[in-house]
């Protein structure tokens, strides 16, 4: 069973009282251990799609299943369940809290999730970035690249079974975002998590197993290397 | 003009679209605006234009002659008998209540012959549609009799109707033979003629006040000595009103703390007004870099800012006028009660809305909000337009410099140790006052360093016992340490007022309690039912005290006679009781610490008193000092054997043995008697009994347990306007939390909506505001509570002392703290429901992805 199964998922939107249609009858399944990169111009439909995925909005019309289960059907409760225990996001701009230490923003989703000591949990994934000895310090202390895997340790924190990356290497010059890509590649491999990757960047999308072309709320096109 | 365009679009537009927010700003100008109008105009109401009732239908007379117990007749005489074309007009001033109504109004006497004819003579000179309005046709024939009266139109009296009037203890029957315009009640009056108010008074061969008109050459202060040289020494020539400047003089004390506890909302305002126009500054920062690089100067800048503030000033004033005049209604209620019962009788003046009240409330309104808006609007000003546009949105804390800023608290706070210490300038605590403002803005100077360190060490701690939403909030508080520190400075300085005058009050409640606990050594206590006051001193009818005296159980009754009196151009209350009535007194209540008994003996049948110590503090005396006062005809001598401690009237209080005072002022006529019950007799039994023998007589009887509760009901009542004053001070700083609450939300939305997509529940959201507008409270509290201590050591030592002269002993009402501060912690998470529920609404989608 697929872990993300979007079928025939459409998602309109009223702005000023006019309607957009930002995604139309998209279907795709994404499977555990894939690395999954969205291309396609501004405003086409990826972070929509992103938003939809991990549960943080819904379709107008269609399902989105994760993990076997209607996102739509969900009530409050169940949703933040389905958050805290199978959803992972990364953000372009990092979205670190900037009153915490670096290991307090790992720990952040399990302490919000009610388990105690989670420090153990996030050393090991600051290990996995490659970032052990900088748990004490605050994010103001360190380079965007690692800001952003503090970003992917956090989100790796409780072993999700997705990961939504939305513009990962935008804010990183080439080579750092070409390490952050590696890193996720890796991680999805050895996590066996299924990563979905909104990008503009075509290094990025060459790194990706499937790449979905969309244009204008379609799939244009879906490539599996 | 042309700037007024993008003034409008960027500073006054963005107002709109955070209405609640907006409005909770001009709401909490305009309390601080409406407090201190409502004081002002209900002290120029209730105390500021406090002519002395006794000034009703007093005309225009040049000078008054005046002495304590009472003019002799025979002055009139000496008066009218100089070679001098002067008018002298004799009056019997006292009060009198209406039967029916209990109305207590003033009851002139006049020389109705002697004014009548003049009277006359002025209605025949006025146009018809002005002259008295209603007056019987033969009303000048009746001018002479012992039952006429003539009443303010205001009293609804026609003439023809009878009046029971209640003097002293006595209800006398009169007639209404005319009806004078009273100014809508302000000049409402009995007047009878003198004989007659001196009969129903028993006020024999004296007279309250000659009132005296003299020719415009030589001046009134060549008259007044010239007729001055010609009365006896104990008798006083003196400018009319100087009573109502003597009133004024002794109220200014009371109207001056009274006003500068009116500004505690507008500094609590002052705060919030910064805070908003600070987030407003860094909100702005990429916009005021554009608008920079765009062309406007650093002076266009602080402009705007200003005027945003001026904006909110306009309107806090605008919303704060009618507000105030509300509120006036409510105040001088309050005031006028207190200043009945411990100052002065009085008759409050209309409230006035004037140009000048207007003009008060916009200077106060603007001038506070510019004025608190400045720093910011310059910080604003300073901005550089390539920083501000490069590096977005900033963070809200700029920099807080903590170090330097706790040494200047700590020199502040040294300097309002020297300043509290300092004595009173021209009467007036104002270098307490000045230690007072220094601790605040210690306080405020010191809060972020206090904020910074309470935070990063409890934050963990607060994170294991209420969770991680704790820490979250803990830390956030921390991260904006401005912002934090300014809304913790305005709550808590409201709280420490509160703090400061809980406990103040609190210690004077109890101090009066110990002390009434020896005042009050009788079992009952008696006194005419006709009006009293402060200043009003009716008199029980002689004999019945003799009556009482006899009545089977009754051990001891002691004759209390008071007189109003005047000692260098203050009022005081001169007393008098029988110091051979044995009493058994438990402490002292003197300064020298002496026993009682021991001060009393040395009263007995000598030129020796007691005075109070308020009246050492107002005349700069001290135990074994001489004063001399005019009594009667006579100016005598008096050493001061001891100084008491009184707590009963600010006016300064002489006592001296009855005996002593008999001598100078003869009537025999006490104002209350103390009755001792015999061991073993029943007080209830006694009671009836003196009910029954003062039948006939309007006597009101208490015991001593009813006259304690009913002094520490007065207090309370007295206390009661400063209770609302500080309630309005934490009203308008919870405002300000919720206001602050509320932009905070705003601010902080992308972080809001990321927790959401950690995986945080709504629930989590909510507590994370809740529990950061609980800290907000609980730092709050501390500072204020560690502040309030301080300045109440300043209110009760320096303040109050060199006011009004009281020493107050320390005493921690804990309870009414207690609940007070719950009621203020609770109101500040209250304050967060709204900007919590605003937290929960947004949408995460939106806010992480906004930017």
């Amino acid at each position: 069973m697929p872990i993300l199964s979007l079928q025939e998922v459409s998602k309109d939107y009223l702005t000023d009282g006019q309607p957009v249609h930002a995604l139309s009858s998209i279907s795709l399944n994404v499977e555990r251990g894939e690395f999954v990169a969205m291309v396609g111009r501004s405003g086409c439909g990826k972070s929509t799609l992103l938003n939809l995925a991990g549960a943080m909005d819904f379709p107008t019309s269609g399902n989105v299943l994760l993990d076997g289960v209607a996102t739509s059907s969900l009530k409050d409760s169940g949703l933040t369940r389905l958050h805290r225990e199978k959803i992972g996001f990364i953000f372009q701009s990092f979205q670190l809290l900037h009153t915490l230490t670096v290991f307090e923003n790992v720990e952040l989703p399990l302490l919000l999730a009610g388990k105690s000591n989670p420090r153990e949990a996030a050393r090991e994934r600051l290990a996995w970035v490659e970032l052990d000895g900088l748990g004490d310090r605050y994010p103001h202390q360190l380079s965007g690249g690692q800001m952003q895997r503090v970003a992917i340790a956090r989100a790796l924190i409780h072993s999700p079974s997705i990961l939504l990356a939305d513009e990962p290497t935008g804010n990183l010059d080439t080579t750092t975002g070409g390490l952050i890509l590696e890193l996720l590649r890796r991680l999805t491999r050895e996590q066996n998590t299924a990563t979905i990757m909104a990008t503009h960047s075509p290094e990025a999308a060459s790194l990706a197993n499937t790449l979905v072309r969309l244009r204008d709320g379609r799939i244009q096109e879906i490539t599996r290397r | 003009m042309t700037l007024l365009v993008p003034f409008y679009r960027l500073m006054v537009r963005p107002l709109f679209r955070e209405p609640v927010r907006t409005s909770l700003t001009i709401l909490a100008i305009a309390l601080g605006v409406s407090v201190v109008l409502a004081i002002d105009l209900a002290g120029g109401a209730a105390a500021g234009s406090f002519r002395s009732s006794m000034e009703t239908l007093a005309g225009d007379n040049d000078l008054e002659v005046v002495t304590s117990g009472g003019v002799p007749e025979n002055v009139v005489g000496t008066l009218a008998t100089l070679p001098y074309p002067i008018r002298v007009s004799p009056r019997i001033e006292d009060y009198a209540v209406i039967a029916d109504t209990k109305k207590s109004l003033p009851l002139i006497g006049l020389d109705l012959v002697a004014e009548g004819s003049a009277f006359a003579q002025s209605e025949s000179q006025k146009p018809v549609a002005s002259q008295t309005q209603d007056v019987s046709e033969h009303a000048f024939e009746y001018l002479g009799d012992a039952d006429s009266i003539w009443v303010g139109s205001s009293l609804g009296y026609r003439a023809g109707d009878r009046v029971e009037l209640l003097i002293n203890d006595q209800v006398h029957s009169y007639t209404v033979r005319g009806v004078y315009p009273d100014s809508n009640g302000n000049e409402s009056a009995i007047v009878m003629d003198l004989a007659a108010a001196q009969h129903a008074l028993a006020r024999y061969g004296r007279v309250d006040r000659i009132l005296l008109k003299v020719p415009e050459t030589p001046s009134p202060e060549e008259w007044q000595q010239r007729l001055q040289a010609a009365l006896p020494a104990g008798v006083e020539v003196r400018p009319q009103g100087t009573g109502t400047n003597e009133n004024r003089r002794m109220l200014a004390a009371f109207r001056w703390n009274l006003r500068l506890l009116s500004y505690i909302s507008l500094v609590v305002g002052a705060f919030l007004i910064y805070n908003t126009i600070s987030v407003s500054v860094v909100r702005r920062r990429p916009e005021i870099g554009i608008v920079r690089a765009l062309g406007a100067s650093k002076r266009v800048i602080l402009s705007a800012f200003v005027g945003e503030a001026a904006c909110f000033g306009i309107a806090g004033a605008l919303v704060g006028l009618p507000l105030g005049r509300f509120m006036a209604t409510g105040a001088v209620r309050l005031m006028s009660a207190t200043v009945e019962s411990l100052y002065v009788s009085s008759r409050p003046g209309i409230i006035e809305l004037n140009a000048g009240s207007v003009f008060l409330a916009f200077a106060i309104g603007v001038g506070v909000a510019v004025a608190s808006a400045y720093s910011p609007a310059d910080e604003a000003s300073q901005v550089s337009p390539v920083e501000a546009m490069a590096r977005g949105r900033r963070e809200y804390d700029v920099h807080v410099q903590k170090a330097r800023d706790l040494w200047i608290a700590l020199a502040l706070g040294l300097a309002a140790g020297a300043a509290s210490r300092a004595p009173a300038i021209a009467g007036k605590p104002l270098l307490g006052y000045l230690a007072a403002i220094l601790l605040v803005v210690a306080s405020a100077l010191a809060i972020p360093a206090f904020v910074e360190a309470l935070t990063s060490v409890s934050s963990k701690l607060l994170g294991k016992l209420l969770g991680i939403e704790a820490l979250l909030a803990s830390r956030s508080l921390a991260a904006s340490l401005r912002r934090t520190s300014v809304l913790v400075g305005a709550l808590s300085t409201a709280i420490a007022m509160m703090t400061a005058v809980g406990i103040m009050v609190g210690s004077f409640r109890q101090t009066v309690v110990v002390w009434m606990e020896d005042q009050l050594p009788a079992d009952l206590y008696l006194r005419p039912a006709g009006s009293a006051a402060a200043d009003r001193h009716p008199t029980l009818s002689s004999g019945l005290e003799e009556e009482i005296a006899k009545l089977p159980g009754v051990a001891a009754v002691d004759r209390l006679r008071a007189y109003e009196i005047n000692f260098e151009n203050m009022p005081a209350t001169l007393a008098s009781a029988d110091l051979n009535v044995p009493r058994v007194y438990h402490n002292s209540d003197f300064f020298s610490g002496r026993p009682k008994e021991q001060v009393l003996a040395e009263l007995r049948d000598s030129n020796a008193v007691i005075v109070s110590e308020p009246f050492t503090y107002k005349h700069h005396l001290k135990a074994g000092d001489s004063l001399t006062l005019s009594l009667g005809e006579t100016r005598a001598t008096f050493r001061i054997a001891d100084v008491y401690y009184d707590y009963s009237s600010e006016r300064g209080g002489i006592f001296m043995d009855r005996n002593t005072m008999l001598r100078y002022l003869p009537d025999r006529a006490p104002s209350n008697l103390a009755i001792y019950v015999s061991p073993g007799a029943q007080l209830d039994v006694v009671r009836t009994e003196i009910e029954k023998a003062t039948t006939g007589h309007r006597v009101l009887m208490f015991s001593n347990r009813d006259l304690r509760a009913e002094a520490i009901r007065i207090f309370d009542r007295t206390f009661a306007i400063t209770y609302a004053l500080e309630a309005v001070a934490v009203i308008v700083a919870v405002m300000g939390i919720a206001g602050a609450l509320l932009a905070l939300v705003i601010d902080r939305r992308r972080e809001l909506g990321l927790l959401q997509f950690l995986g945080a529940a709504t629930r989590q959201v909510r507590k994370l505001i809740l529990v950061e507008a609980g800290l907000l409270g609980l730092l709050a509290n501390l500072a204020g509570l560690a502040l309030g201590f301080a300045l109440s050591l300043i209110l009760i030592y320096v303040i109050n002392k060199q006011s009004f002269g009281w020493t107050i002993r320390f005493h921690w009402p804990i309870e009414i703290l207690l609940g007070a501060l719950t009621v203020v912690y609770a109101a500040t998470v209250f304050a967060g429901l709204y900007p919590a529920q605003v937290a929960v609404r947004l949408s995460p989608v939106e806010v992480v992805h906004e930017e």
